[in-house]
């Protein structure tokens, strides 16, 4: 066995997918896994009892930590709020998220420390949706009490989206704050500091950006280089959607390697040693990871980082697979409930769809015998893709019901645009941050680079047969 | 002289070529106020053009439903086109809620 994390991953998959198809007891599934351990541990000596044994022990800990995400405990606040409740409630928390201004409304996520309804406090655990319909100064960690109702999240139409998505991470209850006078602000911090100093920073460079570009270039910039995607009007966002190029606007394994590849070089330049460079990159990489607000491409793509990182550290060659397995399953573990966001299939199957189909395409035209770099250049971005596109034509097409056939010729296009975009991009944040007068001049480059972009995108969907909605 | 390993020849001459683009631009723009629309991305880029916007295009923005949507059409029919964003409110069913919505969705040439 090759790759052994990749083949328990591969079950541990499988059993978070039984889990949401059968309904087989939590208790039955532990006694059936104990008597498997126990079975691996008095005969694990044969080789094929071992094996049998640990896939179905990965299996079953996928199946069974499945179930135990949607079990709550008994002090979460889901428990204390009936269906279509009109109650009062007086919450007593901290922010758990940095507070958001999206589409009029503030939204933030509150931990919820304290629930109290008809002069009766709980204790409570859990997180809630905050929705507050004016703007007001606040930031993660900020304990507060806050008054209004609670309520389900809003589905649309049938669509259970997003409720599902928000199950997903963990919330199942909303509160609309509409006036001041509901929110009690409390002097205390709660909140980790790192993580603070992380969102200061987040907020710091997204100003850095708009200084130096007009608003549609700075939200397509704040995106593509700090992961923030709320101020992206929804006109551009549907045209990427349309031509297959809306990957362009978050952070992927690209900018961490930006990143990671920056930081190591100014490191070299200050004559680091080898080691304490790589460990110096791997705290960059965690810090920028909580920068762009650790979504899933960003967590994939610095566990996939750091584990490239570790095998040159202990001078062992890294392995693709492995660190995409380590990736996923690092989030999986976390939060098994990830596996059915889209997101996370997209992030994961976009990368395996290039690190399995592109060699194989590669040796199926003979690319090898390319002899002109310009044509090979175009050849391998051509292939690179056709093999993303290919990977996740299926998803795209059941959860979008859309099949954009631009999408090829959009991503060899727009792609190395974005690239240099994103190059840009960080030379402006930086040079921003030390030396102000030359972000000017690195500014207008970057703006034409995007109207560039947002042009080529807006033409390229105009094409006939661009795509199609199913 | 220039001791430069490959990768920082590739930094330098990315940082160079970037400062010259910038350079170029930025006296194109002082010289010619057409090379600015040409640098800055155009607002019909990231928002519809409400007097020329069709049923499909409105009912896409998910903002509206059919009915609204055949409102805010009759509406502009009526008096030929909109001269501001807020006429909007003067479309049954849109409140200030909604206008706020919309008015990120749209701008009037």
């Amino acid at each position: 066995m090759k790759r052994p994390l990749v083949i328990l991953a591969v079950f541990y998959c499988l059993g978070l997918i039984l889990a949401n198809l059968m309904r087989i007891k939590f208790w039955l599934i532990t006694v059936i896994a104990t008597a498997i351990f126990a079975v691996v541990i008095l005969w694990g000596r044969k080789n094929w009892i071992f094996l049998t044994g640990v896939l179905s022990l990965a299996l079953l800990i996928g199946y069974l930590s499945m179930k135990n995400a949607w079990v709550l405990s008994n002090c979460h606040i889901r428990k204390f709020v009936t269906y279509k409740d009109s109650s009062l409630y007086w919450l007593n928390g901290r922010i758990a998220s940095q507070p958001e201004f999206k589409n009029n409304h503030l939204w933030f996520i509150l931990r919820v420390q304290q629930i109290q309804s008809d002069k009766v406090r709980y204790k409570c655990c859990g997180e809630v949706l905050i929705k507050m319909n004016f703007e007001q100064e606040l930031n993660y960690g900020d304990n507060l009490t806050l008054m209004g109702n609670l309520g389900r999240p809003p589905s649309f139409g049938r669509s259970q989206g997003y409720r599902d998505f928000l199950a997903r991470q963990g919330i199942y209850l909303i509160m609309p704050i509409k006036d001041h006078r509901q929110i009690i602000r409390q002097d205390k911090f709660h909140g980790v500091g790192l993580i603070r100093g992380c969102f200061w920073l987040r907020v710091y460079l997204e100003q850095v950006i708009s200084r130096y570009l007009p608003p549609l270039p700075a939200s397509i910039l704040a995106a593509m280089v700090l992961g923030q995607k709320r101020n992206i009007p929804w006109l551009v966002n549907n045209s990427m959607v349309k031509s297959g190029t809306v990957h362009i606007l978050v952070v992927s394994g690209f900018n961490v390697g930006i990143v990671a590849f920056v930081i190591n070089l100014l490191l070299k330049i200050l004559r680091l040693g080898r080691k304490a460079r790589i460990i110096l990159t791997a705290i960059c990489l965690l810090i920028y990871c909580l920068i762009t607000g650790a979504s899933n491409p960003v967590i994939r793509a610095t566990v996939m980082g750091l584990v490239f990182l570790a095998a040159y550290l202990f001078k062992r060659e890294p392995d693709i697979y492995n660190s995409l397995t380590s990736a996923a399953l690092f989030i999986l573990v976390i939060n098994p409930r990830q596996l059915f966001d889209i997101g996370f299939q997209l992030s994961f199957i976009s990368v395996l769809a290039i690190v399995y189909f592109y060699p194989k395409l590669k040796a199926l035209v003979h690319l090898e015998d390319c002899r002109s770099k310009i044509l090979k250049f175009f050849a391998e971005s051509c292939l690179v893709s056709f093999s993303a596109w290919l990977g996740t034509l299926v998803i795209i097409a059941l959860n979008f019901r859309i099949i954009a056939l631009v999408t090829v010729l959009a991503n060899i296009l727009i792609v190395p645009l974005a690239t240099l975009i994103t190059l840009c991009g960080f030379t402006l944040v930086l040079s921003g941050l030390i030396y102000p007068n030359l972000a000017h001049l690195f500014s207008l480059p970057t703006a034409a680079l995007i109207t560039l972009l947002l042009n080529l995108n807006a033409a390229l969907i105009k094409l006939p047969v661009a795509f199609f909605y199913l | 002289m220039l001791n430069f390993t490959p990768e920082e020849r590739k930094i330098t001459l990315f940082l160079l070529g970037l400062a010259l683009c910038g350079l170029v631009l930025n006296n194109l723009v002082k010289v010619n106020c057409r090379i600015e629309r040409m640098v800055y991305p155009p607002v019909q880029l990231a928002k519809l053009n409400l007097n020329k916007v069709n049923l499909a295009e409105l009912v896409a923005t998910k903002c509206v439903s059919v009915k609204l949507a055949q409102r805010i059409l009759e509406y502009r029919d009526l008096r030929k086109e909109f001269s501001s964003l807020e006429e909007l409110k003067e479309v049954k069913g849109i409140g200030e809620q909604r206008y706020g919505k919309l008015k990120e969705l749209f701008f009037i040439e």
